[in-house]
Order: structure tokens, then sequence, then C-alpha cells
């Protein structure tokens, strides 16, 4: 995984220009452009007010996109993320109907995230025998329990004071509040992962955790940390879904880890850790999003729209799989 | 280098999409200018349903489709991936963008509806509610299925017939919290109270079967044993009708059934003759609600109501034509649409339902 010079561990290879345009960031960003193409022809309404005002619900889910690629790049996956969504905003909306005010209602939506996160980060770290798909499968179950339990026999609760927390709603022109965070993580994410040590030393531990740990990377503690991350970045998400939507039942956040998960895949992370950018998993996600708003406009059944973006899903993998393996086999003809 | 032409290709993304947008707004700014008549033609109607997979909301959406297109207008029918308030904000705001002009929902939630109804309001989209309803503040109006004092006339007006104008009747009910059955119990008793003609008629106990099948089995048992002059039990929950038509059929008692349940589970309780222990029952008749919901999306459409209580309007063939929208009884001065008494299922319609729902 080193580069030739041996200083640095590049996520992407070096090499000219026209490999960067046929980089699989390159593709991606025209494959954006070909749907907000094929958006724009097939929907009349498909313009940037329309995008901009449906991308409210999507852009929530995209902060974890940013802590989720980092979990990926160190070679774990956590699942439970949607089930912190569920909690945080089950337990924003009671501290909310207690009377509290909207800071209140912030802190104890980031807390319970950062909490949850911690606590998947220190099983990860303390039992690292286990796989942190079954950790974080444990720990769905528990959050996503203790939000039903909280929530009570309805299995929902509404918030009675939707006033205050109508902050979070707020919008410069036309452009909401969340895509300035979105923006903001989106900088200072990249940037820690490619521009610093710290990030660096999330692709070595991806790499090959063993050899990362024989170097003096503190593995465990950045793994603990990477998990507190993505569960503040979920309570986050937990914070505005709670802002849309004035409430939490016991379906919300449902499937969040799994389009989470997706859009990084989708982005070019790779699962096994130690690859991938988070670049990438952004224009990803924006390609998802974009599509999602474009096939709603025309009415399109909502299930087939799920079908089309699994589809896409599986060609995004298989493609890397497919040219690597044609690579190699040139590669092994010219030696 | 590699960030440059990442950026350049970004910029060119950003562009083509603004370009596409200014596309977008010229042409459907035309559309809307051409469809400035006062007719349907030109106009589109969505409905959002609970969920896809629905059978109840499919029959209510087939009979707003019928309505529209009949009437020449563009109709819509949404239903969300899931059964939850989020599915359908989603679901809403797409219509938005479309600048559809009416929008009737079937609410997954009351208050989490709210923000995105007030948004297609303030967008100049007409929002009405039909089967469950939003907040009343962020709607124009309500297509209610289910009057309270309706039901609890339809219901006490049963009973007196079964039980042929006296005897004791009991009720089995299903939580003792639910809104629903609580209001139409209340409306039953007050009705009762206030009429002569039910005098000879009483109450001998309301059982609560918890909406849970073995739960209401075991009440009706117990009330077979407790009260053996029982004539007519009447139970308004579907759980609660069809666990008390079997203990009742199969123990050939001469107790009658009426009450609120679904054709598909009733058919085989349902009869005139002593075999059977249901004579009728009632529900509410989903199309009749979905054709409801459209006649008052084209009259909120063409201005014909405003949502204002006391505002009527014409719904075509419908057997309560004319509608008169009435006020709420929250005292918000929201108004609501009631559909009319619920629809009764007797031996001679039920072969015909239990296929449908």
């Amino acid at each position: 995984m080193a580069g030739k010079s041996g200083r640095t561990i590049s996520a992407t290879p070096q090499g000219g220009i026209k490999e960067k345009i046929f980089s699989w960031e390159g593709a991606l960003i025209l494959l954006l452009i070909a749907v907000n193409i094929f958006g724009a022809v097939l929907s009349p309404n498909y313009n940037m007010t329309n995008i901009l005002r449906e991308s409210p619900r999507y852009l929530a889910e995209i902060f974890m996109l940013f802590g989720m690629a980092f979990i990926l790049v160190l070679g774990d996956i956590d699942i439970s993320v949607g089930s912190i969504v569920c909690l945080t905003a089950t337990m924003g909306c009671l501290v909310s109907n207690k009377g509290m005010g909207v800071g209140a209602v912030i802190l104890v939506c980031l807390g319970v995230g950062l909490l949850c996160g911690m606590l998947n980060g220190f099983v990860a770290t303390k039992f690292t025998e286990l796989p942190t798909m079954i950790i974080t499968l444990g720990t769905q179950i528990i959050f996503r329990g203790i939000a039903e339990v909280a929530l009570g026999d309805g299995g929902s609760a509404s918030m009675t004071d939707i006033q205050s927390i109508g902050i979070l709603r707020a919008k410069v022109g036309p452009v909401p509040l969340s895509f300035f965070i979105v923006i903001i993580c989106a900088i200072i994410f990249i940037t820690v992962l490619n521009k610093t040590t710290f990030g660096r030393k999330l692709y070595a531990i991806g790499s090959n955790r063993t050899t990362a740990y024989y170097t003096g990377i503190e593995v465990q503690r950045i793994r603990f940390f990477s998990f507190s991350m993505l569960g503040f970045l979920a309570g986050l998400c937990g914070l505005f879904l709670l802002a849309s939507t004035y409430g939490a039942n016991t379906t919300t956040g449902n499937g969040f880890e799994m389009e989470v998960i997706a859009m990084c895949v989708f982005g070019g992370i790779a699962t096994t850790g130690g690859k991938g950018n988070i670049i990438g998993g952004f224009i990803a996600a924006f390609i998802i999003v974009c599509l999602r708003i474009a096939f709603g406009q025309i009415n399109m059944n909502t299930q087939l729209i799920l079908v089309i973006i699994g589809v896409m899903l599986i060609v995004s993998v298989l493609i890397p799989a497919v040219t690597n393996a044609i690579n190699s086999r040139k590669k092994t003809k010219k030696a | 280098m590699k960030k440059k032409v990442l950026s350049v290709l970004m910029c060119a993304a950003l562009a083509a999409t603004m370009l596409a947008g200014c596309g977008g707004s010229s042409s459907s700014s035309e559309g809307s200018t051409g469809a400035a008549g006062g007719d349907t033609s030109g106009k589109t109607y969505a409905i959002v349903t609970k969920s896809a997979g629905n059978p109840y909301n499919e029959k209510e959406a087939e009979g707003f489709q019928e309505v529209i297109e009949a009437a020449g207008g563009t109709c819509i029918v949404q239903n969300p991936e899931s059964a939850t308030a989020d599915a359908q904000i989603t679901v809403i705001q797409s219509l938005i963008s479309q600048g559809v002009d009416s929008i009737a929902i079937a609410a997954n939630d009351a208050n989490a509806l709210a923000s995105v109804c007030q948004e297609a309001m303030d967008a100049g989209i007409q929002v009405l509610t039909l089967d469950s309803d939003v907040n009343s503040a962020t709607r124009k109006t309500f297509c209610n299925q289910a009057g309270v004092q309706e039901v609890g006339q339809a219901l006490i007006d049963a009973v007196y017939d079964i039980a042929g104008g006296e005897g004791q009747y009991a009720i089995l009910s299903a939580t003792s919290q639910a809104t629903n059955q609580n209001a139409w119990i209340e409306a039953m008793k007050s009705i009762q109270e206030s009429d002569e003609k039910y005098s000879k008629l009483e109450l001998v106990e309301v059982a609560y079967g918890d909406d849970e099948p073995q739960k209401s089995t075991d009440q009706t048992q117990a009330l077979l044993q407790n009260y053996p002059d029982l004539k007519v039990i009447c139970a308004p929950t579907t759980v609660g009708i069809s666990a008390a038509a079997k203990v009742l059929q199969d123990q050939k008692s001469s107790v009658k059934l009426t009450g609120l349940g679904l054709p598909s589970e009733m058919a085989e309780y349902i009869g005139a003759d002593d075999a059977h222990s249901c004579p009728y029952m009632f529900l509410w008749n989903p199309i009749d609600l979905g054709k409801l919901a459209g006649y008052a999306s084209i009259a909120l459409v063409d201005g014909t109501i405003t949502g204002a209580a006391g505002d009527t309007f014409e719904a075509g063939d419908m057997e309560n034509s004319p509608y008169t929208l009435t006020e709420l009884a929250d005292g918000s001065g929201a108004s609501e649409i009631i559909l009319g008494p619920p629809f009764q299922f007797n031996p001679d319609n039920i072969e015909e339902w239990k296929s449908i729902y």
C-alpha cells in the first residue's frame, strides 16, 4: 500500500492526467452530470430551487457518510447508526416535551449520539476479537429497544413545542442550514483524511492492522475515536430529522445504516478497509439524492427507485473488480 | 492536479443543474398559464396513501382516481415506500416541486406532517386529508369516514332493531383508552338517554378485549355466562367483532352480534338465519371516501369551497351530495366533511365486499 517513495500511503495511485479523469471520482462526477441532465429531461420541475427544497431529509443522512467513511477505511463497519438516529430523535423529542428549550434538545441529541458511538467504540476496542458487524448488530437492537421502551405503548412521540426547533430549519435564501453543515463537514473530513497524519493512520490501520500497530500507531484509540465520531454524527442526523418530522417513532431511521454504507461503497470506499476516498462517497451521495428526487418528481413507484439504486450499487462494486482483473491480466502478459 | 480536474468537473455539474433548472422552470410556468381556466382539465390532483400494499388505502385511491379522471383532471396516486411520516414527507415534497393543484393525504402522523403541509399550502397548493387527519391548522379540510354521532346512531339503531326494541345488550370494545371506541360508545349512550324510543334497552356492561383475539373471546364467553338474558353484543372494533362472531356461532348461541367489522373477516358469520351470528354490521366504504376526497379536491381547486365551515359542494352521484363542511368539535374552527352514516354490510352485499377488504 505504501507509495514508491515510502513516505506516503496514497489512497489513489499516482498517475497522469488521463488516469485522473478516468479515476473513480472522475467517473462519478460524469455520472452526477448525467443524472442531472437526465433529471432535467425527465421532469420539468427538476431545478435548483426544488432540489434544495427537497434535500434536507437526505442531507441529514449525508452527515453520517463522513463518519462511516472513516469506519470503513479502518476496515470496520457500524450498522447501528439507524438505531442511534432513532434513539437520539426519541430522546430529543421527550426532552422537548418535558418543557426544555431547543438548547437542551440539541445537547441531548448530540450527547446521546456521542454516548452510543462511544459504547460501540468501547466494545469494539476492548473485545478486538469480535467482528464489529456483530457488535453493532447487538447495539443496533439495544439502541432501538431503548427507544421503543422510551416511546411506550403507542410507539410514537410528537413534539408539542414545534416553534423553538424551527431554528434548525432555517434557510439562507433557498439553501437549508443542513446544506452548510454538510459542506463544512465535507471540508473538515476530506482534509483530515487526505492531508493529516491522522488520516494516513486510518489508511494504514485499514490496510493492515497488525503492521500499523507495530509501527507505533495507536490503533485502538483511533478506532474508539472514529466510532464515537460516527455516533456524534448520527446524533446530528437524529436532531435534524427531529426538526423536520417533529417527532419520533419506532420506524425512525430504519435502514439509514444501509443507505449510508451504500453511498460509501458506491463512492469507491471498500468495506475491506484501506481503500477509497470521502470525495467519492460525497459525490455518490449526491448522485443517489439527485436520482431519488428526479424519480420522485416523475412519480415513479418508490419501490422501483429502491430497485434501481440497488442495481447501481452492485454494478459499482462489480466495475472495479472487473477492471482490476483485466489490468492484472495485462500486467502479467507484459511481464 | 487531481483536485483541479475534480473541481472543474464539479463546477460543470453544478452549471448543468442550473441550466437544467432554467429550462425547467420556464416550461412549467408556461404550463400553469395555459391552464388558467375554471375547469379541471390541465389541473393535477394528487393523493398520498399511508403506504404501498394497504388494500384499504388502495380502495380510497381508486375512488379518488375515478372522480378526478371522470372530471377530466390529471390524477397522481402516490404510495410511500413505508408507512411512516418520513416517507410521506419525501413524497409530498416531490409533489410540491411538481406544482400540483391539490394534495389529499391519508396521514401517518398528525404532527410530523404539519410542516410539510404548511409548506405545500404556502406554495399555493390545496391540502386536504382523508381517513386520518393532520394538525388541523395545516390543511384546508378533512374527509372524515366516521362522524362520531353517525357511528353512534347507526350502532344503537342496529342494537334496537336486532334486539326487537327491548332487552339487555353489552358492548365489547377494544382497550379502555381507545379514543375512537370511547367516543362512539359515549355517543351511543347519550343517544339512548336522549330518546324515549330506546328506553327499554339496557346496557349491562362495556367489556374490553384489548383488540386481542384471545382476550376478546374470553370476554365474550364471560358476557354470555354473566348475563343469561343478553340479546345483543355490539363490538365497535374489527378484532372484537370477529372473535365474538366465532364464539357465538360455535356455541349456536341465541345472542346476536353487530358492530364494526371487516367484510373479509366477517363474511362467514353474516346471515339472516339462526345459523349465523351476525345479521348485519357496519364499516366505512373506502371507495366512497376516496370519491368524496376527489370531489372535495376539485371544489377546493376551483374555489367552490375555501375550507371554511358552512361551505357546501356538489359531489356528483354520491348518496349524501351536496356535502356541507362542519366545524371540528375541538373548537379550533377548522372544518371536516363527514362521509355519512357508516356503510351497512348485510347478507345481500357481503359476497361482493368480502374479496375487497
